[in-house]
């Protein structure tokens, strides 16, 4: 396959263009190219509206971490800009992170505080000062923490656990968008669902959520848009709607194997 | 945002293990230095009075002017229970007397040197050793600890400006390291009250300034960390360079300084200044000898031509005038020869001056060496000490002698160190001077004056100090800063 069919493909799928205004979530031509010269992420655009779920598929070393980061502005971009709710990320950071939750792919919090303890703290940090005691209950609650964790040091967590308090924290800062960055690598089938049945209900409450996954049946089950990701580049783009679960994956296949064919 | 981080780091900082270890070793460690150097200066009060009632008692049971000779003593200061400097190593006494020369004698550390192999750790050692490193403990993974685990991330997933982040971890890990330290202050400073030891409104205000030297100094360890920590991605190295920078700066950098101030100005040795004036005042002895008997010969050429009852005459006559010539002479000799010893000491000062500037120069290129001259300066048992005692003693010799010379020339009148020589079949030879009997009333005998070691005197020397560890902890917290807005928090 050659590389003009790839990005007719893009086109073909594509969501409308990007317009800066509604967008809550949206990728400029973002490109990155790291200090060692590797390029990362070549060009993607990209825009995720409020109650939309937007998930970035792709292998490892596909660039969706690399998305994410610049997202939140931990690394700058080389070209092109990511914004959130028209703000440009590495232009005005503070105010652009106000308006996102970020649940990386291992949640990691301070072992010697207890889940209620993270929990005030980095919902604090988010500008969230009113919540009480019983409002972390709830919501750790409502992520499946069981209560008699709660007053639990981090120390002994497992990973699922983790990641219950790292959505938690998510849920508490009420951003309208959330960053999730291979949310459910590593946890259990039972977990891994209870994770996408909650990601729904934020997506209902009006969310933009833009999460990356290598998960390719995941995303199917609650992407509203579907970005393949290979080399940095977004080889398709797809609305739920256009294409049923066996084409995806044929898909899938497809752009990888054929995005690979023409690098070798 | 400030509050609720630096809240969380408190609260980070006292639920892990180290917090526990830490307060507990600094609460045994300084509660113990300070009972111990209490109870070490209260022996040192102790037989600094028996020693000086000693001396006095001594003194009042003299029967001759002629032999009477003292001791001074170095007085005990209750800040050498915070700051135990030198005062340890340099002697306690001197004798005074017109034979020897000044010189500090019979130190603690001589006397029972068992002491000296365990030297006593007081609260400067403390902060210097114990305290520095502490600091780098809270600190080394201050930055990259939390990297390591994850937790940065997620903090700077919100709106939280560095800026404020690095205060708080900075005022986060003083206040850390600073509660634990007050608790046993406080119950060293009430030992002191306890103990009743007479701390002055001058002792109170040099103990606050140590303290807040004290805390100057971990400060700097403090940045310190939280710069490499800054600089580095893994907890491990940023350790590993920590205790490297530790080792060299405490331990390494205030000695290096002045050896090296050793080999770039040597100072004669005590040996060798010995043998230097032992050599001239053989010679000027040997001189005098020579002119001695050349008189002798003139004197005698002069009788050459008399007879022997003319010679027995005129001798009589010249005898008493020959002998004060002697006399005169001989003394010339003794003030050449002190004045020669003077010269040799000034000179001997004046190097070892100039060497312990530039030793200490070089060594105060570390924050361990600044801090602890300081400490010296403030609490006044820094190595001066000696001098200025010596300074005292001697000047108080001075005055000792002419007030027993004077008494002697009021009482024994006559020829100055006129005694008799008795033999006893019962007591043996007796040598007695001016006075034959009784005791000699020396109730107006001066009294040596220590020298006054006041605040501000102290104050003084140890700015430049304060200064530098100013400078230093400025430095390294700038440093820090600037590293840590460049720190990638992935
Ligand atoms: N800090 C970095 N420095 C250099 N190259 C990097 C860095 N981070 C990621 N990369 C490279 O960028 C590419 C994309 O990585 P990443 O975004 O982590 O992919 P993904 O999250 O999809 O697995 C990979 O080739 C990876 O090796
Ligand atoms: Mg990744």
């Amino acid at each position: 396959m050659e590389t003009t069919s790839t990005n007719e493909a893009v086109t073909n799928h594509a969501v409308n263009s990007p317009s800066q205004s509604r967008a809550m979530l949206a990728a400029d031509n973002l490109t990155k190219r790291y200090e060692d010269g590797v390029l990362a992420l070549d060009h993607v655009t990209f825009e995720v509206n409020q109650g939309h779920i937007y998930a970035m598929l792709g292998g490892n070393g596909a660039g969706k971490t690399t998305t994410i980061n610049l997202f939140l502005n931990f690394i700058e971009p080389t070209e092109g800009e990511a914004r959130i709710n028209g703000i440009v990320t590495h232009k005005e950071p503070l105010r652009a992170k106000e308006k996102i939750a970020f649940v990386s792919e291992n949640v990691m919090l301070y072992p010697n505080f207890t889940a209620l303890q993270n929990l005030d703290f980095f919902a604090r940090l988010g500008g969230q000062t009113g919540y009480s005691k019983d409002d972390y209950r709830e919501v750790l609650l409502r992520v499946g923490l069981q209560e008699e964790a709660h007053n639990k040091r981090l120390k002994g967590f497992s990973k699922g656990m983790r990641q219950k308090c790292g959505i938690a924290i998510a849920i508490l800062k009420d951003a309208p968008a959330i960053l999730l960055d291979e949310p459910t690598s590593g946890l259990d089938p039972k977990a891994g669902f209870e994770f996408i049945r909650l990601l729904e209900s934020l997506r209902d409450e009006g969310k933009a959520i833009l999460m990356s996954t290598h998960d390719i049946f995941r995303a199917r089950d609650i992407a509203d848009t579907i970005g393949i990701m290979n080399q940095g580049r977004i080889v398709m783009q797809s609305q739920k709607s256009d294409i049923a679960g066996e084409d995806l994956e044929k898909l899938y296949m497809k752009y990888m194997a054929g995005y690979m064919e023409q690098v070798n | 945002m400030l509050k609720i981080l630096i809240e969380k780091e408190l609260k980070a900082i006292i639920l892990s293990p180290k917090f526990s270890a830490t307060f507990s070793v600094c609460a045994i460690l300084i509660v113990l230095s300070v009972f111990i150097g209490l109870r070490d200066y209260q022996a040192a009060v102790a037989q600094y009075e028996t020693a000086t009632t000693l001396s006095n008692q001594e003194m009042r049971e003299q029967t001759s002017w002629m032999s009477l000779n003292t001791r001074a003593y170095r007085e005990p200061d209750p800040m050498q229970i915070f700051v135990a400097g030198v005062q340890n190593d340099v002697g306690r006494l001197s004798s005074i007397n017109a034979f020897s020369q000044i010189k500090l004698e019979n130190s603690n550390y001589s006397d029972e040197p068992i002491f000296a192999v365990f030297r006593f750790i007081d609260l400067t050692f403390i902060v210097q050793i114990v305290l520095s490193l502490f600091a780098i403990l809270f600190t080394y993974d201050a930055i990259n600890g939390e990297r390591e685990g994850g937790t940065l991330q997620l903090t700077f997933a919100n709106a939280v400006p560095r800026v404020q982040y690095i205060l708080a971890k900075f005022i986060g890990s003083w206040l850390g390291l600073v509660l634990p330290l007050l608790i046993p202050l406080l119950i060293g400073l009430l030992l002191l009250l306890l103990f009743r030891v007479p701390m002055t409104g001058d002792h109170w205000a040099k103990l606050f300034t140590l303290i807040g030297a004290s805390f100057l100094y971990f400060t700097f360890f403090i940045a310190l960390g939280l710069l490499v920590s800054a600089l580095t991605k893994r907890s491990t190295t940023s350790f590993m360079f920590l205790l490297v920078a530790w080792v060299t700066l405490v331990l390494i950098v205030p000695r290096a300084g002045v050896m090296l101030a050793g080999q770039i100005t040597p100072v004669p040795t005590v040996a060798e200044i010995d043998g230097q004036r032992e050599g001239y005042a053989k010679e000027r002895w040997k001189q005098h000898m020579d002119a001695l008997t050349e008189r002798w010969e003139e004197r005698n050429a002069g009788l050459q031509n008399l007879t022997a009852e003319e010679r027995e005459a005129f001798r009589d006559d010249h005898s008493w005038d020959w002998m004060k010539e002697d006399e005169e002479e001989r003394k010339l000799v003794q003030r050449d020869i002190s004045e020669y010893d003077r010269k040799l000491n000034e000179d001997l000062r004046n190097r070892k001056a100039t060497q312990e500037r530039l030793g200490f120069l070089l060594s105060r290129f570390s924050p361990a060496s600044s801090y602890q001259l300081a400490a010296m300066h403030l609490a006044g048992t820094d190595i001066s000490i000696k001098p200025e005692y010596e300074d005292a003693m001697r000047d108080y010799r001075d005055k000792f002698i002419s007030y027993r010379e004077q008494k002697q020339k009021e009482e024994g009148g006559g020829m100055a160190g006129g005694f008799r020589i008795e033999f006893n079949s019962d007591t043996g030879m007796k040598i007695s001077g001016d006075r034959d009997s009784g005791a000699i009333d020396v109730t107006d005998v001066p009294v040596f004056e220590a020298p006054q070691y006041r605040f501000a005197a102290g104050l003084l020397p140890a700015m430049p100090d304060f200064g530098l560890l100013t400078l230093y902890t400025l430095l390294a917290f700038a440093a820090g800063f600037v590293a840590f807005l460049r720190y990638d928090v992935r």
